[in-house]
C-alpha cells in the first residue's frame, strides 16, 4: 500500500462527523440540499451527494434542522436552517473541536500536559 | 421529466416506507434537477447532464437504505460474534443428534448398515444447513430490529477460551462419540427386533429376550447417558477430575453388569448357546465369556483411567512447551 493510500485512509477516518458540524454551522443562513453540497466541496469537506441528503433529513427528524419548502423561484427546493437545538448541538461540537485542537497542537510541540 | 430520472425516483422510493414516499418523491426530484442544471450551466449536454447525475447518486436501493437507516450487510459487528458462537454449539450437536435418531430409527427397522450410514450422513448434513439458515435468518431479523432496544451480550472474561490441551474434544470426536453411543442403543434394540444370529436356518437374539425386563433398559440409559457426557465434555471443553469421575462411574455402570451377566451365563441368549453347542459339541462358551469380560473390563478401565490423565494433563497445560513458543511471555 502506498503512502497516498495510507493518507487518504487515515484523512477519511479523520474527517468522519465533522460533516454534521459544517452543516450546521453552514445552515445558519437558509440553504437547499444541492448549494450545501457544492459549498461543502469548495470548503474542501469531501462529501457524497448520497451520504448528504439522508444527512440532513435525519438531522431534520432529531429536530436539529427545520425544512421548509421555498417556492418562490422557478423549481421548489427545500431550504434546510439551523434549529435552536441545532446551534446547542453546534456549540458543543465546536467546544468539542477546539479542545481536541489544542490537545494536538501540545501533543505536536512536544508538552505532555 | 424525462424517463431515467422517472426510473431512478421509482427505484429510491419503491423501497421506502409508503407513509415516507410523498414527503421523498420532490426532495429527490429537485436534488436531481439541480444537479442537472448544474451541469448544463457547466456546458454539458442535457442527456450527458441527467445521465451523470444519477451516477453521482449512486445505487438507488443503497440511497433508499441511507434515507431509511436500514443496514446493508446481513448481520453486521454488533451480533456476528454471538451469530457464529451460536452456530459453533448449534451445528454440531444438532447434526450428531439428528445423525443418532437416524441410525436409531434405521436400526430398528432392520436397513443395511451401508445405507443407515448414508442415511445418517444425509441427514446430518441436511440438519447443519438448516440449522445454519435458520440461525442466519433470525439474527438477520434481530439486525433489522429495533438496533437501539436489542442489545447483544455483554463479552465477560469466563467466556475466554481455553488453552488448547490434550483433552479438549474436537466436534469429529464430538460427532464420533455421540454415534458410538447411539450404535450401541442400535445395535441392542436391533438384535431383539431383527434376531440377526442364524444357526440352522433358525434366528436366534444375541442377548437373553429375559434382560429387557431389567437389564436392557439400563444399558440403553447409560448409553443415552454417555451421548449427553459427550456433549457436556465438548462444550465444557476439556477434563476436568469432576468429568473425569463421571466418566469413570458410567464406564463401570456399563462394564460391570456387563461382565457379571456373563459370568453368570445370563447375558448371551441360552437358545442360542444351545443350538450352538449342539453344532460344535462340548462346553466351548465358558472359556469365550471368560475372553470377552476380561476384554471388555480393558476397554472400559482403559477408558475409565484415560479420562483422569487428560483431566491431569489438561491442569497442566499452561506449561506445555508448545504454548510457550506461541504465547509472548510477560
Amino acid at each position: 500500500m502506498d503512502f497516498d493510500e495510507i493518507l487518504g485512509g487515515a484523512q477519511q477516518e479523520l474527517r468522519r462527523g465533522t460533516v454534521v458540524l459544517a452543516c450546521l454551522l453552514v445552515l445558519r443562513r437558509p440553504g437547499y440540499g444541492y448549494g450545501l453540497l457544492d459549498q461543502l466541496r469548495e470548503l474542501g469537506f469531501s462529501v457524497d451527494a448520497n451520504t448528504l441528503y439522508p444527512l440532513l433529513r435525519r438531522l431534520e427528524g432529531q429536530g436539529m434542522l427545520a425544512s421548509e419548502w421555498n417556492t418562490d423561484e422557478a423549481r421548489p427546493r427545500k431550504f434546510y436552517r439551523t434549529s435552536q437545538d441545532g446551534e446547542r448541538l453546534a456549540a458543543a461540537l465546536l467546544d468539542d473541536w477546539r479542545r481536541i485542537d489544542g490537545s494536538v497542537r501540545r501533543l505536536d510541540q512536544g508538552d505532555p500536559r | 421529466m424525462s424517463s431515467l430520472t422517472d426510473r431512478y425516483v421509482w427505484g429510491v422510493l419503491r423501497s421506502v416506507p409508503e407513509r415516507q414516499r410523498a414527503d421523498l418523491e420532490p426532495e429527490i426530484r429537485a436534488m436531481i434537477a439541480d444537479a442537472v442544471e448544474a451541469r448544463t450551466a457547466a456546458g454539458a449536454a442535457p442527456p450527458t447532464a441527467e445521465r451523470d447525475a444519477l451516477i453521482e447518486l449512486g445505487d438507488p436501493e443503497r440511497l433508499a437504505a441511507r434515507y431509511t437507516d436500514r443496514p446493508l450487510h446481513l448481520i453486521g459487528p454488533r451480533y456476528f460474534l454471538d451469530y457464529r458462537r451460536l452456530l459453533a454449539i448449534l451445528v454440531p450437536i444438532v447434526a450428531a443428534a439428528v445423525a443418532f435418531a437416524v441410525v436409531l430409527g434405521d436400526t430398528v427397522a432392520g436397513t443395511a448398515i451401508f445405507e443407515t450410514v448414508v442415511h445418517a450422513v444425509a441427514a446430518a448434513v441436511g440438519a447443519a444447513i438448516q440449522v445454519a439458515f435458520w440461525v442466519t435468518v433470525g439474527f438477520a431479523l434481530v439486525e433489522r430490529g429495533d438496533a437501539r432496544r436489542t442489545e447483544s451480550t455483554a463479552w465477560t472474561p469466563d467466556q475466554l477460551p481455553q488453552l488448547p490441551s490434550p483433552g479438549r474434544l474436537s466436534p469429529v470426536e464430538l460427532v464420533l462419540g455421540v454415534t458410538a453411543n447411539v450404535l450401541v442403543i442400535a445395535a441392542l434394540v436391533w438384535q431383539q427386533a431383527a434376531a440377526p444370529v442364524t444357526v440352522d436356518g433358525q434366528g436366534f437374539t444375541l442377548f437373553d429376550p429375559v434382560l429387557w425386563s431389567f437389564w436392557m433398559p439400563w444399558f440403553i440409559a447409560v448409553a443415552a447417558l454417555e451421548v449427553g457426557f459427550t456433549i457436556v465434555l465438548y462444550l465444557n471443553g476439556r477434563w476436568t477430575l469432576l468429568l473425569a469421575t463421571v466418566n469413570a462411574v458410567l464406564n463401570a455402570a456399563f462394564a460391570l453388569p456387563a461382565i457379571w451377566l456373563l459370568q453368570q451365563g445370563r447375558l448371551i441368549n441360552p437358545d442360542l448357546v444351545a443350538a450352538l453347542e449342539a453344532i460344535a459339541g462340548g462346553a466351548w462358551f465358558g472359556p469365550t465369556a471368560a475372553v470377552i469380560a476380561v476384554v471388555v473390563a480393558v476397554i472400559s478401565a482403559w477408558d475409565a483411567i484415560d479420562g483422569f490423565l487428560k483431566a491431569g494433563r489438561s491442569r497442566g497445560a499452561m506449561g506445555l512447551p508448545a504454548m510457550g513458543s506461541a504465547m509472548p511471555r510477560a
